[in-house]
């Protein structure tokens, strides 16, 4: 059997249908690339920022 | 005192606020490049002080009998020049990579009449300098600094930050240069006060510059800023809105890694607040000590020229700065 669209392409009602589906896809490829791009970092689990007094703020004695 | 101070935007007009509030000051002459925008502004100022425009001619008779010259405007490097030659002490708020070189290459001139040129009193550079130096004494040995800001102060200052964004960064990576491409690098940093985390990238600011001549056996100093998506993919064009005002919300994040008692150890400070309010006060703190011959003679940043960082962080702590220091612990200890 002989498919009636064989060596014909994509019917012409359907292009701008494939078109969409390319452009959607190159988007979402492009999106993954920025999002993936990157080290990042991991957030901290423990430990926290604390307010230094200013009695804290002198030199420490070195050994 | 008599001070002088150039620029009178967001950073220029809380540096004044700082210089007249303090007893030490007799005068401040404000001199300005657009004095009359400049004297509406100065209403909110209270105490001694003039506002008169930012000329060749006008400049000298500012500087008879002037105890600092504060420059927090762009392109002033001719007033620095001008302050040297008459034997006034410079203190610079810029941030731009260009300007604060050009002042550091006045250091001979500045050695050899005894006087201090501040290069980047501001928050980064500037306080970040300071948390550096502070950082570091705790420490046996310092390999690393980082540095990682949010926010900006006034118009200008958002201005560099868009333009740093597209510019080739130097980082000193292994104990030297390396060029890195701007807006790369993103890392997840978290900032004392309400900012909590934000991603940052490599951006052109001079505190790589300052801290490595500060601490030249470090094998690896970076800077970071905080910026959107938006930012990085905006940053070619030019600025699609005007910039605000002044910045509401700042932070400032600075990591020392090294070595004490043998281990391997990390010291991270940090500070929040508005950062023109952060940059002024830098700015006005270092001048007075600057007018007091209490800073290093020579051209540099304050990690190079304050001999005592705690004592100005102490200082600035009293005018209201709030410094805080991160206290992490690994998440597996055995690690």
């Amino acid at each position: 059997m002989t498919s009636p669209n064989r060596g014909r392409g994509w019917p012409a009602k359907f292009k701008p249908l494939s078109r969409a589906m390319l452009a959607v896809a190159l988007a979402g490829l492009a999106a993954l690339v920025v999002r993936l791009r990157g080290s990042g970092g991991t957030p901290p689990h423990q430990g926290g920022w604390r307010e230094l007094a200013a009695s804290e703020l002198a030199p420490p004695a070195k050994p | 005192m008599r001070a002088v101070l150039v620029g009178l935007g967001a950073v220029g007009a809380r540096a004044a606020r700082q210089l007249l509030a303090s007893p030490q000051v007799d005068h401040l002459a404000v001199l300005a490049r657009k004095p009359v925008r400049s004297r509406g502004r100065s209403r909110e100022l209270s105490g001694s002080f003039e506002v008169a425009e930012l000329s060749p001619a006008t400049l000298p008779a500012a500087l008879r009998g002037a105890s600092v010259t504060v420059l927090a405007a762009p392109g002033s490097q001719w007033v620095a020049q001008l302050s040297i030659d008459a034997g006034v002490p410079v203190v610079s708020a810029s941030d731009r990579p260009d300007e604060v070189r050009a002042l550091v290459a006045m250091d001979r001139q500045a050695q050899g009449r005894g006087l201090a040129v501040v290069a980047g009193a501001a928050m980064a550079p500037g306080l970040s300098c300071l948390l550096a130096a502070w950082a570091s004494s705790r420490l046996d040995q310092l390999s690393e600094l980082h540095i990682a800001t949010l926010g900006t102060g006034g118009p200008q200052c958002a201005k560099r930050r868009h333009a740093s964004l597209r510019e080739p960064v130097e980082e000193w990576r292994d104990g030297r240069w390396a060029r890195k491409a701007p807006g790369s690098g993103r890392e997840l940093v978290w900032f004392p006060g309400q900012v909590g985390g934000a991603d940052c990238y490599r951006l052109n600011r001079p505190d790589t510059f300052l801290l490595v001549r500060a601490f030249p056996g470090t094998s690896c100093v970076t800077t970071r800023a905080a910026a959107s998506r938006r930012d990085r993919l905006t940053s070619w064009l030019p600025m699609l809105r005007p910039p605000h005002p002044e910045g509401t919300v700042g932070a400032l994040r600075v990591e020392a890694r090294g070595y004490r008692r043998g281990a391997a150890q990390s010291v991270v400070l940090g500070a929040a607040g508005r950062p023109a309010l952060l940059a002024g006060t830098v700015a006005a703190t270092a001048a007075l000590r600057a007018a007091t011959g209490q800073l290093r003679p020579g051209a540099g940043g304050l990690a190079s020229l304050v001999p005592d960082p705690a004592a100005v962080l102490a200082e600035l702590h009293d005018r209201g700065v709030q410094l805080s220091a991160f206290e992490g612990a690994p998440v597996n200890p055995a690690w």
